[in-house]
Order: structure tokens, then sequence, then C-alpha cells
């Protein structure tokens, strides 16, 4: 399991160069903007918009290729099952199997949608590294319990992962995962030691956190209280602020463009 | 159970927002009356970190295997701060996997995290009942109830979202029966989610009780 957020972070495109609070309003309202997409002639120049922001960010295709793959699959389930569901206008039949005009449509809307809006938060994502972007929540306004909690989380994912490997290894080594299960029956013994395995997993993670805590403590965690982490606005650019504008105005493009059509 | 990006129309993403962003208040306001709230948080962190790698462990139920979706285990051990937990695992699952998504995320998160806090609520009744009960036995039900009662709404959610959100006129029958079936089609997994959950309870009751009964976790009404 890779973890590692930053590999893609740290080039230098325009898009990387984006100040990251700009980047996270812009990119977030062009976002929301898809979602409110219901009309078909829109599907094209959001997949212009998409493609052009994606070509601005320099990142290589096989990134997004990669990201594509897993929830694709959800995507692929819908394909299959909608056309044939969803509609009135039967426009294909073969049996009691009927193809829906409207199903199709939906699929058609769908799948362009999935597909720009995943792009769009893959550009915010690699473009911005991990603590950049905790920054950018920070100042506009995320609490410091939610924020903290993030980057904690984020930093010791990657050694409970690890040591869940390990413990599962070492469980397998001394033969317990010797599944007795049946046919649409689970195995109780291995039940009870996933149960076990999981519970060691939480208690390990429970003592780990408190010396975390003592070594926070420490170093003067927790006695700051109220202090915020306001960055000042008027240091960005006047590019920066300028591509924030342009994008929201592309934005609002598509919601005007929704309600007028 | 995660919605991805593109499904559910900007209203609706909207409307998780806000409704995630109260949810998140209600629970910081929790937090915050705690003696002390920054205790909690690296305790919060690493057990959600945990639970995200717990998550991918899988049961095997030949011909296939089952994976857990843990919420109500969640709830029960982190109380007000599982709302939170859920919506930090949600998000890193969104930007590092592609899990979900960002423009679904505040949904993502009800679905999840509104069973996780009721789950949590059921399982505070345990120390309502009767003393004179077996509390083993007590604990263990307290905890079969949080556990499938967490992944029973939270797939009732999910499908009645997917469903009744679908950009095509349905027949209306025909989505109720989309919505009871696929609900129905998850009671295997409920029970077993809840089982889950009653035996890890009562091996953290037996090795270490603390955290179940951690006031970290449990802010004062």
């Amino acid at each position: 399991m890779k973890l590692d957020l930053d590999v893609y972070s740290h080039q230098h495109s325009w898009m990387h160069r984006w100040e990251p609070r700009c980047k996270l309003i812009g990119l977030m309202g062009v976002i929301f903007a898809f979602a409110f997409v219901q009309d078909l002639r829109l599907l094209v120049p959001m997949l212009v918009v998409t493609a052009s922001l994606f070509m601005s960010s320099g990142l290589p295709l096989t990134v997004l290729t990669h990201r594509l793959r897993y929830p694709g699959f959800f995507l692929l389930g819908m394909v299959l099952l909608l056309p044939f569901f969803a509609g009135e206008t039967v426009i294909w039949q073969w049996g009691k199997l009927s193809l829906y005009q409207e199903g199709c449509l939906a699929t058609i809307l769908i799948a362009v949608r999935f597909v720009s809006i995943l792009t769009i938060a893959l550009i915010l994502v690699a473009s911005t590294p991990f603590l950049a972007l905790l920054k950018a929540l920070r100042s506009l306004g995320l609490s410091p319990i939610l924020t903290d909690m993030l980057l904690l989380t984020y930093r010791y994912l990657h050694d409970i992962t690890e040591s869940l490997t390990t413990m599962r290894t070492a469980m397998r080594l001394r033969g317990g995962d010797r599944s007795r299960a049946r046919f649409l029956i689970p195995d109780w013994r291995t039940f009870r030691q996933t149960a076990s395995l999981a519970g060691t997993l939480l208690i390990r993670s429970y003592e780990q956190s408190e010396r975390v805590y003592k070594a926070m403590r420490l170093r003067g965690y927790g006695l700051a209280q109220g202090q915020t982490n306001r960055q000042d606005w008027r240091s960005i650019q006047v590019s920066n602020i300028l591509a924030l504008g342009l994008s929201l105005v592309v934005a609002g493009g598509f919601v005007l463009a929704e309600v007028l059509i | 159970m995660h919605v991805p990006d593109g499904i559910l129309p900007a209203q609706i993403c909207v409307g998780g927002y806000a409704l995630t962003g109260l949810t998140a208040w209600l629970s910081l306001r929790k937090i915050n009356r705690c003696h002390d709230p920054a205790q909690g948080v690296p305790k919060a962190a690493l057990l959600t970190a945990a639970f995200f790698a717990a998550s991918l462990l899988h049961i095997p139920v030949p011909p296939a295997s089952v994976h857990l979706v843990l919420n109500g285990l969640l709830g029960v051990i982190l109380g007000y701060y599982a709302f939170l937990a859920i919506l930090v695992g949600l998000f890193l699952q969104a930007i590092m996997f592609g899990h979900g998504g960002l423009s679904t995320l505040g949904v993502n998160a009800l679905i999840m995290g509104i069973p996780a806090l009721i789950a949590y609520f059921v399982f505070q009744l345990r120390d309502r009942a009767p003393k004179r009960l077996n509390q083993r036995l007590t604990t263990g039900f307290f905890a079969f109830l949080a556990g499938a009662s967490g992944t029973a709404i939270s797939a009732l959610l999910f499908y009645s979202l997917m469903v009744l959100n679908v950009p095509a006129e349905m027949d209306v029958m025909a989505e109720r029966i989309a919505v009871a079936g696929l609900t129905v089609a998850h009671i295997p997994l409920v029970i077993l989610e809840g089982i889950f959950t009653a035996v890890l309870v009562l091996f953290l009751e037996k090795v270490k009780p603390e955290l179940l009964r951690n006031t970290w976790s449990k802010a004062s009404s």
C-alpha cells in the first residue's frame, strides 16, 4: 500500500506554483460547479476545462489512469445496470431485456462528471504538498483539533499499517490462517483470530498514542489554546488572485449555463 | 459504502457538507467541554489510523471474503471523536486512493459518521442495564447492537441516496424495492459486523478495559 502523497507535488508547473489557498478555493469551486451540471450540452466544455487544467499541471497521464482504476469499477457497475433499469423510452429490446434512452444518457452524464471531478481532485492533491494543503485548510478556518488529527493520522498510518502486516505475518507463520470456512459460512476460529488481531492493533496504537501525547506535551502541545494559524492574505501574488478569479468565473459560468439553458 | 464523485447532484453534495459541518461542530463542542481536549487528539488520531488499517482485514466467507465497515466499533471506542475520525479517514481515502470523493466527502461522512455516533449512544446504554445481569453478556449484547446498527444504518442511508438520486426517471415502486432489496441483502453482513464488534469489545474488556471506559473520548454532557 503506497501512502506517499507528495510524489508529484514538488514539480514546477504553473499549477504547482499556484498558492494553495487560492488553488483549494478555485478548484473546489470548479468541482462543485461540475457536480451541478445536468445538461448534456455542457459535458464537452467540462471535458475541455478538465483537460486544460490537467495539461497545465504537468502530471503524467499514468497517475490519472492509476487513480481511475479502483473507482472505475463502481462506475462500470453503473454503466452496466443503469441503461437497462432507468428510463421509459425503449431504444433496443431483446426478450424482457430493454435498453432505455434516459438510462444511457444518465450513464454518460455520470461518467463524464465522475472523470472530470476525479481529475480536478487529483490535480489539487497531486500538485500540492500535503503539509501545504493542511496549512491552507487551517488558514481557511478548519478546526485545530481536526487539523492535528489529520496530520497525526497521516503521520502514523504507515507505521500502523506496517505493524498490522508484521502481526499478520507472525500469525500466518504460527499457522493462524488455516481457515476451515465452508460455502457461505465463516470459520469461527478465523473470525476470533481476526477480531483479536484487530483488537491487538487498537491496543498497540492506543499505547503508542500515550507515548506520542507525552512527547508532544513536553514540546508544549496544547498550551497555546486559541492560537490561530491564519496566513496573511496580503502576501499572495496578484497572479494567484487572478487565477482564483478566473477559476471562479469558469465555475460560475457552468452554474449560470445550467440555470439558463 | 463510499459514494464516488459525479453520481450525486451538487445540491445533495452541498447539503452533505452543511450537515457534516454542523455535526462536526457539535462533536467539537462536546470535545472542547472535556477537561483537556488536547489529550484526546493523539489518541483519536492513532486509533483512526488503526481503524483505517483494520478496515483492510477481510473475513473469508467462501467463495468470497467480507470486508468489514467497523464504523459501529469506531463509535464504541472513540465516542464523540468518532465523527471527526470518520471525516479524517474519508478525506485521506479520497486524496490517497480516490475512494469516495472530495465533492461527496460531506455525504459520505454522514453515511458513515451518523451511524457511528448512534452506535456510541447504543453502547452507552449498557451502563443503564440492571447490575444483576451478567456483565460480560450485557457488554457483548450492546456491542453487538452497536456494531450491527452502525452497518445497518449506513447501508440504508447509502442505498437510499444512491437509488433515489439516479438522474433518470425510475418507477417509484422499483426505487422502493431496490432500496429495500439492497438493504435486506446486507443483513448477513450486519450480523457478521455485530458479532465481530461483540468479540472484539469482549477482547478489549478483558485485555485493556480502559480503552472502553476512557474519559478522554467521552465528553461531559
